[in-house]
């Protein structure tokens, strides 16, 4: 199981979210599951904080609740770094996979699985965000918080969101998955902006980091059936991770990738090597004791996340453009997620990441 | 709880299952009892055939010193350990702050004395000061478990909870080996020795001993003329060099430039952080106009020479 069935242990419902029509479509998806029906999730979030691994435990949980704040939101990016401008929709808090690396395990004080089910107050946002910016261009998605697809088979929230986008010309809609998890996309009409994308690592660092993700062979797959369904697609490979043998695994994936996606229908490809709060640290090695990830030379920048030593980051780069300019992806829009405008120059000969979409 | 009178030897001080304080210095306490007497009794319950120190160790063997027998003690009546022991902890608890090690005394024989993991968080944990997580809990009972020399320089050391947490990752074989280089440095330097041989040992796949065992560790660990402060230092950077080698040849080509090109040491000189960025800074001071133009004129000179490229060496230049 890659998570796209993922099914939780038991449902925990908000009093005050019960009349949804998702809660109600949820519910009934999961009508042999427990459900209990809470005022507040504080004495639940107690008792997971009690246990030893409370974030893997929040993981067998699904909360449905009502977004008291915003959905749509600017993505922070991280401070002194280039930014790519993108908008993120909070919709879906946390995620069944259970990725070494990801930032959500110190980044998130709720480790439950939320959803949010007031979907009507988002299409509002929503509106009132395209009235204010119907002359920009628009690069946004959801996958900030949570992957786009794990859940999809609850909530179906791709539908939706398809179909409110096809609509949006001047916006790119991506919904960004380690999944394989692409039935209800595959019902759908396609559209040019559109994106499904997949977060991609080589073989051996999905298989010993990204616990719970489909195979990154499945991923492809997944992406050349979407490609074939007529949508545009884009790969993340973030984290890049440097581990004996890592040029290797990456040539792979980016000559499996290349071979089995046309480059025509790849939107964009972005790069990340390894970063995360220095906060995250203790909580992986508790998690993950086994990983060795964590003790290359990492550094602290200048936003206090530590990366990899910039000589070791540039060389990750460049063998990554190398690997993918030598399988024909020439022409495949390329961007650096959270990096220093010296790297940028250093690899991509740019210095701006506003402007390449 | 009665008062009685019982001769010293009829207290079994081996069996120190109440036990929680064991770092103490007797002088001042055999003072007063020598000026003033012994004015608390020590606690005691009997257990078959013996009579078993529930407090008061420090009292006992001051008297045990003084030769002080027989003593007024006060006999608790109660069965149950766990009760016995609560009298021992909420006596101390009135009177003095517990340090890390007495915590985790106190910790270990709650669990052993019955009380479950939830409910020693819940109703102690707050007492003794201590986060309720159960991270915290494995650290306290990790550290109950140290070998007895190593908990006494936790104690004489004032060695902090991280340092104890960083020890508790180490097999007991290797605590005692690293423990000689912890005596002599500080709190945040000794962090940093355990950390980069716990990380060096978890990346590479090596044992502690056999990073200890390399040539210049050795070398320091056995040298007559460093002082133990030295060698902790020289150990300390050796492990940084270890755990960070790439940092550590960029750090050492950026000085060894300086050194060939005979820089000045009233001017300095320093790469960005990590060398993440470009930029170099540049700083000297000057009184007047005349150590303005000499500082100035070095630069020109310095900026002529052909090492001075290898100086503004950029990662993508390698």
């Amino acid at each position: 199981m890659f998570r796209s069935d993922f099914i939780p242990h038991k449902i925990y419902l908000e009093e005050a979210s019960q009349d949804y029509p998702l809660t109600e479509k949820i519910l009934k998806k999961l009508g042999q599951i427990p459900c209990e029906i809470i005022r507040s999730p504080q004495s639940l979030l107690e008792t997971l904080q009690n246990s030893r691994d409370a974030i893997g435990e929040g993981k067998k949980f699904i909360f449905l609740t009502r977004q008291k704040g915003e959905f749509v939101k600017p993505c922070p990016c991280t401070p002194h770094h280039i930014s790519c401008h993108y908008i993120i929709i909070n919709l879906d808090l946390n995620c069944p996979l259970d990725c070494t690396y990801c930032l959500l395990q110190h980044y998130l004080s709720n480790p439950l699985l939320t959803i949010h089910v007031n979907h009507q107050d988002l299409w509002e946002q929503l509106d009132i965000f395209f009235e204010k910016n119907k002359h920009r261009k628009i690069r946004i998605g959801t996958g900030e918080l949570g992957d786009s697809l794990a859940l999809d088979h609850l909530t179906e929230n791709s539908r939706d969101l398809i179909s409110y986008f096809r609509l949006r010309k001047n916006a790119v809609f991506e919904l960004k998955t380690k999944t394989m998890n692409i039935q209800n996309i595959l019902d759908l009409e396609p559209a040019e902006n559109i994106v499904i994308s997949w977060s991609l690592n080589s073989s051996q660092m999905a298989r010993e980091e990204e616990k719970g993700a489909a195979p990154v062979e499945r991923r492809i797959e997944s992406a050349r059936v979407i490609v074939k369904k007529g949508f545009p697609v884009g790969f993340h490979f973030d984290p890049l991770i440097r581990y004996p043998g890592w040029e290797d695994g990456y040539a792979q994936v980016v000559k499996k990738l290349l071979r089995t996606v046309p480059p025509s229908r790849i939107r964009w490809i972005s790069l990340g090597s390894l970063r995360f709060s220095p906060l995250l640290k203790p909580i992986i090695q508790l998690r993950f004791p086994q990983t060795k990830i964590i003790y290359d030379e990492l550094v602290p920048g200048k936003d206090g996340k530590l990366r990899y030593f910039r000589p070791l980051r540039l060389e990750l780069y460049q063998k990554m453009i190398d690997f993918i300019q030598r399988e024909e992806g020439e022409n495949i829009p390329l961007y650096l997620c959270m990096e220093t405008e010296e790297i940028w120059r250093e690899t991509l000969k740019k210095t701006k990441g506003k402007g390449i979409f | 709880m009665e008062r009685k009178v019982i001769a010293l030897d009829q207290i079994d001080l081996n069996d120190e299952r109440f036990r929680t304080s064991y770092f103490f210095s007797l002088d001042h306490l055999i003072l007063s009892i020598k000026k003033i007497g012994l004015l608390h009794p020590p606690l005691v319950v009997f257990r078959n055939s013996h009579f078993l120190l529930v407090s008061g160790w420090r009292r006992v063997f001051a008297c045990l010193e003084l030769s002080l027998s027989p003593l007024e003690v006060l006999a608790l009546e109660q069965k149950d350990d766990l009760r016995v022991f609560l009298v021992a902890f909420f006596e101390n608890l009135a009177t003095r702050e517990f340090n890390l090690v007495e915590k985790a005394e106190v910790l270990s024989r709650l669990k052993k004395f019955g009380v479950n993991e939830t409910e020693i968080q819940k109703h102690y944990f707050p007492l003794l000061g201590i986060p309720p997580s159960p991270f915290h809990l494995d650290v306290f009972l990790a550290l109950a478990d140290f070998d007895f020399s190593l908990k006494k320089a936790i104690h004489e050391k004032s060695m902090t909870f991280p340092t104890v947490r960083l020890l508790g990752e180490f097999r007991p074989k290797e605590r005692m080996l690293v423990l000689p280089l912890l005596l002599s440095t500080g709190q945040n330097k000794r962090e940093e020795i355990l950390e980069s041989l716990l990380e060096i040992s978890r990346k590479n796949d090596v044992t502690i001993k056999e990073i200890l065992d390399d040539t210049k560790i050795q070398e320091t660990l056995n040298s007559q003329k460093l002082s133990s402060l030295q060698k902790a230092e020289r150990i300390r950077l050796a492990l940084r060099e270890k755990r960070f080698p790439c940092i550590f040849s960029w750090q050492e080509s950026f000085e060894r430039s300086l050194k060939k090109m005979h820089w000045p040491e009233e001017i300095s000189l320093k790469p960005s952080a990590f060398f993440e960025e470009d930029a170099l800074s540049l700083t000297f001071h000057f009184k007047n106009e005349k150590e303005f133009q000499a500082r100035v004129g070095k630069l020109q000179k310095l900026a002529s020479q052909s090492d001075f490229s290898r100086i503004l060496k950029k990662p993508s230049d390698v």
